[in-house]
């Protein structure tokens, strides 16, 4: 019995020694090849910064799909910052020592990034940052001893400002039945409106402007009757609200109530709500914006992103950040495929380089330096107007999908 | 027994102490951002121990974190004595306003506490030269070069300085003071105590803490603003930690600040989206099943089990 037991024994082994021998020999697996990894911190529980997240994670998809970057693929980690100051410090802190990021990307809220901005100082890895548009953000950033890392895509507050002086000049020019002489600016009381109005009254030395105050609904305000009324009875030719998007409703819905419709209704919240242009009130508002999803017409690069994107998430944009956030990684690519290596020195040089002649954003990209610091992106923005539902390019004239409807129609007419 | 509890108290202390030297900058970070938290916590427990419920973190907090950096840029005040300055100008408002204010009682007084938040931002809205205005101010550099370590050292002198200053109100006679007031007025002066005497000094104390943790907050990030120097962050999140933890006493702020620190940053770990949904729902679960906190749920099992054995 044992003897058998022992044959069979032999027996396999010899079949087993056969096999291996008749296989082919395993080949020696090579080391895995290091991602690059691109560190991002937005605030994923707003719409701005979930849809930023997502044009990364595009990007990152495709540049992965076409073999990576020197050979290595991006590996992208996004954190949360809850549009809080030390979350977000914090944030950048883990990324750097946890995660070991090789770039810093993302970006949202000024507030938060002024806290960020030692910590990225500290560490001195290449930083290119979507958000922020404060001015103060641009001063803090200038005033460290060394900034080169340091690369803003957004246009900084006074920027959007020039850009909308250029183009209400050029509209003005283009259509002499539109006036601008007198505005009124009304203005949410935190930092955004109040830089907002500031800059304005700075920037646009040839109109009369007046402005007041109010508390936007996302503070708990929302009545905006007395400052529309204040603004009725100025008679401006433009009147300018600068809030966030839940006061669009409220502002559309008193204006109306009051009677108020001056010859340019404007509004300059960073998002729109949702379906907001599928209402009546909102035909021929004036708006504000880096992007429109109308540039999908004229921009080979825009339209690329939009039917990607919707391809890949099932919804569509619906704020710029989303393509912002697409353009934030394609354009590290690029400088690192450039470069050709992730050092420091070499990288900041090649980041200076990179130009895109087209981005899905619509716009040229080009580094050069602002008032302040030395690596400045996108400069403006652009001039749109809700038409059908639709937030369709007045200017810049090159990438205008419309013409603009002027005067505003009165409200009974809706 | 008793000599257990010291030697507890001396491992806990040196493990706090030596953290920068055993743990990552990450971790040290959060560990800073959990001790300002915890100071603010315990800072308002003292307060809410004379049955006062003060709205008003938040607002003592912007004054610390304006006078520091106000007084740092402009009369060139060196970082650590700005703090200083920012928790004796909390103080000092706390006195004036406490005069008027401490005379309220519960609901009434939570609101005029809540108000005097919005009614700072609106002072430092408007005192633009001043102050910056809604966009704020800017210092040229972090306290202590941005070094982690050193900046988690200070904050935790400061939380260890909140925690004896709360042990000393609950050892001395202040604690009686404050019990009373809180347990039934009318007795408490009926028995001598200078109910608003104790008070006013309880609210000028905690307001100093809260000075000096928006002061260190300000220097730690270099900058103000009216929206993030008064968040009513800062005076919801310590609540919270303190309601978890157990009202009332020493250990129910410490614990729940840990607590509820380390619980967010696993969370946020876990599930980079939606942590703050579950964060909101355990608090919620959590002063349900446990109103007396945790502290307070374990000393009542305590009790009941101590009474049912005898």
């Amino acid at each position: 019995m044992k003897k058998g037991i022992l044959l069979i024994a032999v027996a396999l082994l010899l079949a087993s020694s056969l096999v291996a021998v008749g296989c082919p020999r395993p080949v020696l697996e090579e080391p895995p090849v290091e991602p690059i990894r691109l560190g991002a911190v937005n605030p994923l529980g707003d719409i701005t910064g979930r849809q930023s997240a997502q044009g990364m994670k595009l990007a990152v998809a495709e540049i992965n799909a076409a073999g990576g970057i020197l050979g290595r693929p991006l590996e992208l980690i996004v954190m949360d910052d809850e549009f809080s100051p030390a979350v977000g410090a914090a944030a950048i802190e883990k990324l750097a020592t946890v995660h070991e990021v090789d770039i810093f990307i993302g970006g949202m809220a000024s507030g938060v990034h002024l806290a960020q901005i030692p910590i990225l100082a500290k560490h001195g890895r290449v930083t290119v940052w979507i958000g922020a548009a404060s001015h103060l953000v641009e001063a803090a950033i200038a005033a460290l001893p060394d900034h080169d890392w340091y690369f803003h895509l957004h246009p900084w507050d006074y920027q959007q400002v020039e850009g909308t002086v250029e183009g209400w000049a050029a509209i003005v020019e283009k259509f002499p039945q539109i006036r601008l002489d007198r505005m009124f600016v009304a203005y949410e009381e935190g930092a955004f409106g109040a830089a907002g109005f500031a800059i304005s009254r700075a920037l646009f030395a040839d109109v009369t402007i007046e402005g007041e105050s109010f508390t936007s609904a996302v503070f708990g305000g929302g009545d905006f009757r007395a400052v529309l009324r204040h603004a009725k009875e100025f008679n401006p030719d433009a009147f300018v609200w600068v809030g966030f998007d839940p006061d669009a409703l409220g502002m559309m819905v008193q204006a109306k109530e009051i009677g108020f419709a001056p010859p340019v209704f404007l509004g300059t919240p960073p998002g729109w709500p949702v379906g907001f242009g599928e209402i009546p009130l909102s035909e021929a508002v004036w708006l504000y914006g880096m992007w429109s999803p109308e540039l999908k017409g004229v921009s080979p690069e825009a339209a690329h992103f939009w039917w990607a994107f919707i391809e890949k998430f099932g919804e569509e944009p619906a704020t710029y950040f989303a393509p912002l956030g697409y353009v934030n990684v394609k354009f590290v690519a690029a400088g690192i495929e450039r470069a050709g290596t992730l050092e420091r020195g070499p990288l900041i040089e090649a980041l200076r380089e990179v130009r895109f002649e087209d981005t899905a954003v619509g716009w040229p990209l080009t580094i050069a330096p602002s008032r302040l610091i030395r690596h400045q992106g996108f400069t403006r923005q652009m001039i749109l107007q809700w038409q059908g539902g639709r937030q369709e390019v007045i200017w810049p004239f090159e990438v205008a999908t419309a013409e603009p409807i002027f005067p505003f129609p009165r409200w009974e007419d809706r | 027994m008793r000599n257990w509890r010291y030697i507890v108290y001396i491992v806990v202390i040196s493990l706090a102490i030596s953290f920068p030297f055993y743990a990552g900058v990450h971790p040290i970070h959060v560990a800073t951002t959990i001790l300002s938290l915890l100071a603010l916590a315990l800072s308002w427990d003292i307060l809410l121990r004379g049955g006062q419920l003060s709205l008003g973190v938040s607002a003592f907090f912007g004054i610390g974190s304006y006078t520091t950096v106000l007084t740092h840029l402009n009369w060139e005040v060196s970082p650590l004595l700005s703090i200083v300055l920012g928790g004796l100008a909390a103080g000092v408002v706390a006195l004036v306003i406490g005069l008027a204010v401490l005379r309220l009682r519960g609901l009434y007084f939570a609101i005029v506490t809540l108000a005097l938040t919005f009614i700072f931002i609106v002072i430092v809205r408007n005192l633009t030269d001043l102050t910056g205005g809604a966009i704020g101010k800017l210092i040229p550099s972090v306290i202590f070069g941005g070094d982690p370590a050193m900046i988690y050292w200070l904050t935790l002198a400061i939380a260890v300085a909140t925690i004896i200053t709360s042990e000393i109100f609950q050892k001395t006679r202040i604690h009686f003071a404050l019990t009373s007031i809180r347990n039934n007025e009318i007795a408490a002066k009926s028995s001598g105590i200078d109910i608003f005497k104790y008070l006013l000094f309880a609210f000028v104390v905690t307001a100093v803490i809260q000075g000096v943790v928006g002061g260190v907050h300000a220097q730690r990030f270099a900058f103000v603003s009216p929206e993030e120097s008064f968040s009513l962050t800062f005076t919801i999140l310590p609540l919270a930690m303190c309601l978890l933890g157990g009202s009332f006493s020493t250990l129910g702020s410490v614990i729940g600040a840990g607590g509820l620190g380390v619980l967010a940053e696993y969370l946020r770990l876990m599930m980079p989206r939606g942590h703050l949904a579950i964060y909101g729902l355990v608090m919620v679960m959590a002063i349900l099943l446990m109103p007396k906190g945790i502290v307070g749920t374990i000393r009542e099992q305590l009790v009941r089990r101590k009474t049912a054995s005898s």
